[in-house]
């Protein structure tokens, strides 16, 4: 039976909302010996971890329902809250489902949880994934190649047996195929923004967090056909690209008040790891090669991600405006979030010049006071809508 | 080309429908509607509205090139487009009062000081904070604590001798206060016309700080038409010493914000066929 954009949603909201994390202890008791490996944002090597037999699981902050006590006991108030959610989900035993974390090189702050976890979870599976700064294939790519070979001898040695080429490859297929269909959703969502509004598409890709690639592709494509049957009126709202909340998640009633209050988002860097890679990754040949050359030369921009030439910087979000056909920016980072608050005023700079309208302000993940976000988003599409030169 | 245009303002008091039709420059008022809420459902009473004045034009749906809401109209269901209240409160102030550069809108829940400029562009903007002791919603409940019909406020208030102002912001401690006056015998036109001061006093300062010192400041929203209000506004801009401003309000204040909505959107319609039309060339 076909499901219901109705049936989609509902369970894509319940996967969202579930910080137990049952989908993945369902996973895992479907075969004995399954395991399951979190990450957090913005980019790990999914496929090391799915060729290895294991479900790779998103794990992006415990948002505003869950009340956050001990993970306060270890961070200065001046931290973003991402990492006191994310230790309070360990500490009490919701992570528990999970057989080891991967932490990309992200901030300073994540490299230091990293650290934690070793320290508090000492049976788990703990691992920093560094990321080339140098985009030569002989040089950042070889230390590349390096890590996750490391990983992939690691995840083999935790499977009980080695992960083959043969498997990587098949992995990389299943990604792309996922990636595909989530730039089609996103390619979508840029054409018709009044069909599939942000707060639908971002509980799509949070759902494809905690499922497989091979259930999260499906419900892509059913979501994306179901919506197309739906009819919802266009309105007159400026579209933006919402920027800055690659790491800790804005709450979901922050987008939904963006999108009420004049805005039609038509791009945004939520969930990027299921947009990092920007093309196809070849599924036939070497595949940490292909891995390692896909994320030198074919990835996408944000601010943890180091940027070669000064003329670089920007090229991504210019990009993301461009295909949306974007009439401004709404800049939204996570308070305390070093890199997008240290990136934003290059960012600006470079929209100034550009005449790109742009406004900015801070949330936590558990912010809950949405009428200065509303009055904000409000006059920004005013005043694109009425005072733009367009 | 004649454009015509709906303009809905939900208000946390009540629910503000206006029609216009335009034609170049030319602009017409065909139709308004001003509904209090009274625990009904805006957007039934929006829905309600915009039949209407329809109705009152001779006019159909179809005739319609664009539906704007505002304030709390987000949801409305067959609505074109949304403006934010403050966009169409300078816009609505343009219209009735085309010398005004800022605004005071003054509604049920909350005061707002706007600057602007002559076309309705904001420049700048200073709202109260949470308290409602500067709003509509608490004038209205000490009007009925003191028996007072809504009507009677304003010249009850300019009646009087002897101004008693509450001595706090907080709507809760200022009722408290109010309740203590009645207890001392303080006459009810100078509690009116204490409370009328006390609010004037915070929308001033608002003013203040939008950087205004000169022109026309239009009253707007639900609190216009408060004679002692407005009276008290004219004193307190006295005592704050922006001397060079002058406070007024207009019969139609009230639907400032369904004005400037309905106005914007003839706006946007307008402008969205250039569009149209450069990227069909």
């Amino acid at each position: 039976m076909v499901p219901t954009l109705k049936d989609i949603m509902a369970r894509c909201e319940a996967l969202f909302e579930d910080l137990h994390f049952n989908a993945v202890k369902e996973w895992k008791a479907a075969v004995p010996g399954r395991k399951a490996i979190g990450f957090m944002p913005v980019y790990v090597p999914r496929e090391i971890v799915h060729a290895a037999g294991m479900l790779p699981v998103g794990i992006f902050g415990g948002g505003d329902q869950m009340e956050v006590i001990q993970g306060d006991a270890y961070y200065q108030s001046y931290i973003c809250r991402i990492p006191r959610s994310t230790l309070e989900m360990g500490l009490t035993g919701r992570l528990d489902c999970l057989d080891g974390m991967l932490f990309p090189s992200l901030c300073d702050v994540i490299r230091n949880l990293s650290g934690m976890w070793q320290v508090l979870f000492k049976d788990k599976y703990v691992r920093y994934i560094d990321v080339p700064h140098n985009y030569l294939d002989s040089v950042g790519g070889e230390f590349y190649i390096q890590e996750m070979q490391t990983l992939r001898e690691d995840l083999g040695r935790i499977a009980g047996k080695p992960i083959s080429d043969e498997a990587l490859n098949a992995s990389i297929a299943v990604y792309n195929e996922n990636r595909r269909a989530v730039q089609d959703l996103y390619a979508y969502r840029a054409q018709k923004p009044w069909q599939a509004p942000t707060a639908e598409v971002y509980l799509v890709i949070r759902a494809g967090m905690v499922l497989p690639p091979e259930e999260h592709t499906p419900l892509v494509r059913a979501y994306l056909a179901a919506v197309d049957l739906e009819d919802r009126p266009k309105r007159d709202k400026a579209r933006v690209v919402l920027t800055g909340s690659f790491c800790e998640q804005p709450p979901l009633s922050l987008i939904k008040s963006i999108e009420m209050a004049g805005c039609y988002v038509v791009d945004d860097d939520f969930g990027l790891i299921m947009r990092w890679l920007l093309d196809e990754v070849p599924a036939d040949g070497n595949p940490l090669e292909e891995l390692s050359k896909a994320y030198l030369h074919r990835s996408a921009q944000q601010a943890s991600k180091f940027d070669e030439k000064k003329e670089d910087k920007g090229k991504y979000l210019l990009h993301q405006i461009k295909q949306g056909g974007a009439e401004g920016v709404i800049f939204a980072a996570a308070s305390f979030c070093d890199p997008a608050l240290l990136e934003r005023p290059m960012l600006q700079d470079i929209l100034s010049k550009q005449k790109i309208p742009y406004t900015a302000f801070k949330f936590a993940e558990n912010t809950g006071q949405m009428a200065p976000i509303r009055e904000q988003a409000g006059t920004f599409a005013d005043s694109i809508k009425l005072w733009s030169d367009a | 080309m004649t454009i015509t245009t709906i303009g809905i303002d939900i208000g946390s008091g009540a629910v503000k429908t206006v029609l216009f039709r335009q034609d170049g420059g030319n602009i017409e008022w065909l139709a308004k509607r001003v509904e209090r809420i009274r625990s009904r459902d805006p957007q039934e009473l929006a829905l309600a509205g915009y039949n209407e004045v329809l109705e009152e034009a001779k006019l159909k749906p179809a005739d319609l090139q664009y539906v704007a809401t505002t304030g709390e109209g987000e949801n409305v269901k067959f609505a074109t487009g949304h403006f934010y209240s403050m966009t169409t409160h300078a816009r609505g102030a343009i219209y009735l009062c085309p010398e005004a550069r800022a605004v005071i809108d003054i509604g049920a829940l909350n005061g707002r000081a706007i600057f602007i400029d002559e076309r309705g562009k904001v420049l700048a903007s200073k709202m109260t904070s949470q308290c409602a002791s500067g709003s509509g919603q608490f004038l209205e409940n000490i009007a009925r604590y003191l028996g007072v019909a809504i009507e009677e406020i304003g010249p009850l208030s300019q009646s009087s001798k002897d101004p008693e102002k509450p001595s706090s912001i907080c709507a809760v401690l200022a009722e408290t206060d109010v309740i203590n006056m009645v207890s001392r015998g303080i006459a009810t036109q100078d509690i009116l016309k204490g409370i009328h001061l006390s609010m004037a006093s915070r929308l001033a300062k608002l003013l203040k700080v939008t950087g205004i010192n000169q022109g026309t400041v239009l009253l707007t929203g639900g609190l216009a038409l408060d004679t002692g209000l407005l009276a008290a506004l004219r004193e307190e801009l006295v005592n704050e010493k922006i001397t060079g401003i002058e406070a007024r309000n207009h019969t139609d204040s009230i639907s400032a914000g369904a004005i400037g909505a309905a106005l914007w959107g003839a706006f946007r319609f307008d402008r969205l066929r250039q569009l149209e039309q450069r990227a069909a060339a």
